[in-house]
């Protein structure tokens, strides 16, 4: 068998050795809490929602890394776009007065272009003074999420939420439907939806094709007569958009309100799940699943035996280091 | 609500703002300084933000569990040397992409600290407190705010004149900078461009894990999750700020120190802008800077040439 194809798998076995170890020396056992984690996960239908809906944003949040990844650009900031998009559809949702028919799309669109508007600040920012794109991006997550906690402790703070930094809960006309009696909602086809979009673009259109190219070799796209600055922009649009949807989506399906934290690194763990599906945005769903997978089992850990969710954090890195250090292995053998 | 000019000076808020950013840039200075030689021997560490959070937390739980602060800070710098050993590994040895690597280390050192500081948040552990300097802390105004500081604000400006010194005057300097700028030809001259780029990376991570742990025993005083909030980040945009000079790291460093302090001091005073608000300030003014730093030409500004990219003997890029 290809060896190429084993790493992932032997990365991610050599993670839950290490996380093993890891939870031992808290004193707890590792088979036993690994057995809660997938009877969490895979025992009931509200484990396997759980599933789906922590999967989707990690889809996302994937596609945001991966597609400016494509153009050799590191987008860290889906984090920062995710609460912009979420407090974009929190405006919408609790200030507009709309028809219930248009209150969803409004949300989904007011999203999908504040994470635009805030990913397009690095993006210029990189295209026309080359600024370092990945110190800009992060930092711009610092002032998203403080701009979220001043909205819900001053503007958006809600009526009826006694003194939390809530804002009030959202109309059910902007709430996402739900299914099975879980908290499994639609925004679950809307992350497979875009998925798919977003391979047909990347694979099949001119716009793909220039991404492609810029990434591989800036030079020979510039004889090519691609604009490096365009690609740079419309990638980092592109994907600041998707990361603005992950927040709608987090708002309207699952929190039901604006507050603070409304992320649990969702916007970081993309870059893993970009990295281990190689920005193939087909192969992102399957890496979110198994990061989705991690942030299910780590919050049944969480409530089983306390033990931090910052543990799916441990995972995600130890997933990425293992495959470099595999790949490069068998490129040396090679 | 209008800020009282009279009683903003007369309560001293001028002098506890400046003696209070030498104390909020100390732990930048250092992770500063760290990054500083990391990259001049041409290694990118992005992970920063992760090594100053395993630093603050190792630091915090060993004084904690000793009692003894000062055992805290050198075993914090240890922890920082490992992580960044990790880095070292995969960018010398393995010639890994250093972006990723540094990126990952950042989610590890969030992590580990995450899950091993769960029984830590809310202890109280031994700190490391000022000290007034005998004489010199009695000066008017200057005493208070430069004399008055515990010692390892000090240690971090001797040491950005030490690193100055290592750099620019010592062989060992030169053979740093030359893995950075050129490594074929430093190479050809006999430097072993791998155990220069080890130790340095190695080096800036004891120094950044000190700034973590700087900021649990000396800063803060006391441990939570993710509490770096980003200085790794603006330390990486410091490096820039300051055209990779440990002597112009002082002042980049003291500037966003006296930035982070400037939010709690105003609203102390009652101006009437939100604390979440002001709590942006630092992150957007560092974008505004680096962008400042960026637009002057690069040549000038002195990034390591070989910046980030791997050295493999006999193959150019």
């Amino acid at each position: 068998m290809n060896l190429r194809y084993l790493t992932p798998v032997i990365s991610i076995a050599a993670s839950l050795v290490f996380v093993g170890i890891m939870l031992a020396v808290m004193g707890i056992n590792p088979v036993e809490a690994y057995t809660v984690m997938f009877t969490r996960s895979f025992g009931s239908k509200f484990g396997i929602a759980e599933l789906f809906v922590k999967t989707t944003p990690l889809i996302l949040t994937g596609l945001a890394v991966a597609i400016p990844l494509r153009a050799g650009l590191w987008n860290i900031g889906a984090e920062g776009q995710l609460y912009m998009g979420a407090f974009a559809a929190s405006v919408v949702a609790l200030k507009m007065p709309l028809p219930d028919l248009l209150i969803l799309p409004t949300m989904f669109l007011a999203s999908a272009l504040m994470g635009m508007a805030w990913a397009a600040i690095p993006g210029f920012l990189k295209a026309k003074f080359d600024l370092n794109e990945i110190i800009s991006t992060l930092l711009l997550n610092y002032v998203a999420i403080h701009w979220v906690e001043y909205m819900v402790y001053g503007p958006l703070r809600g009526k009826e939420v006694y003194n939390f930094p809530f804002s009030d809960l959202f109309s059910d006309a902007a709430t996402l439907p739900r299914f099975f009696g879980t908290r499994f909602h639609f925004g679950v086809f809307i992350a497979i939806l875009i998925a798919f979009i977003v391979y047909y673009i990347l694979t099949k259109t001119d716009f793909g094709f220039s991404v492609r190219v810029v990434g591989a070799n800036p030079r020979a796209a510039e004889y090519a007569g691609i604009s490096r600055e365009r690609v740079i922009i419309y990638t980092m649009l592109f994907g600041g958009a998707l990361a603005g949807i992950a927040g709608m989506i987090e708002v309207s399906g699952i929190q039901l309100r604006l507050r603070p934290a409304i992320s649990t690194g969702y916007g970081y763990a993309g870059i893993p799940v970009a990295l281990l599906a190689s920005g193939n945005p087909i192969l992102v769903m399957l890496s979110a699943a198994l990061f989705g997978f991690l942030y299910v089992g780590g919050s049944a850990l969480q409530t089983t035996y306390s033990v931090p969710v910052a543990v799916v954090y441990v995972f995600q890195a130890l997933i990425v280091l293992f495959i470099i250090g595999g790949n490069s292995l068998i490129q040396r053998r090679g | 609500m209008r800020v009282d000019v009279e009683a903003v000076i007369t309560s001293g808020f001028i002098i506890s703002l400046l003696a209070s950013s030498i104390r909020a840039g100390t732990p930048l200075l250092f992770a500063t300084l760290g990054e500083i030689v990391t990259e001049r021997s041409g290694i990118l560490n992005l992970g920063l933000e992760g090594i100053m959070i395993t630093g603050a937390f190792t630091g915090f739980a060993v004084s904690f569990l000793t009692g003894n602060p000062w055992l805290g800070i050198v075993l914090a710098g240890f922890a920082g040397m490992a992580l960044a050993f990790v880095h070292a590994f995969f960018s010398v040895t393995l010639k890994a992409n250093q972006s990723i690597t540094g990126l990952m280390l950042v989610l590890l050192g969030l992590g580990i600290t995450g899950f091993f500081g769960r029984d830590y948040i809310g202890q109280v552990a031994t700190y490391i407190d000022p000290i007034e300097i005998p004489v010199l802390s009695s000066i008017p105004v200057v005493g208070e705010i430069v004399f008055r500081h515990d010692p390892l604000v000090y240690l971090a400006l001797l040491l950005a004149f030490v690193i100055w010194f290592l750099l620019f005057r010592t062989r060992y300097g030169l053979e740093i900078i030359a893995s950075g700028e050129n490594p074929e030809a430093a190479d050809s001259l006999g430097v072993d461009v791998d155990r220069i780029r080890y130790l340095s990376t190695m080096l800036g991570g004891f120094l950044v894990g000190i700034g973590g742990a700087y900021l649990s025993l000396a800063y803060a005083k006391l441990w939570t999750e993710g509490m770096t909030a980003g200085r790794g980040w603006i330390c990486l945009a410091l490096v820039i700020f300051s055209g990779w000079m440990p002597q112009r790291a002082i002042l980049g460093a003291y500037l966003f120190g006296g930035l982070d302090v400037l939010s709690f001091k105003l609203q102390a005073v009652g101006f009437g802008v939100s604390y979440h608000l002001l709590a942006m300030v630092p992150y957007v003014v560092t974008i505004i800077f680096l962008l400042f730093s960026v637009i002057r030409k690069r040549e000038a500004f002195g990034a390591p040439a070989s910046l980030g990219l791997p050295y493999i003997r006999g193959k150019r890029y």
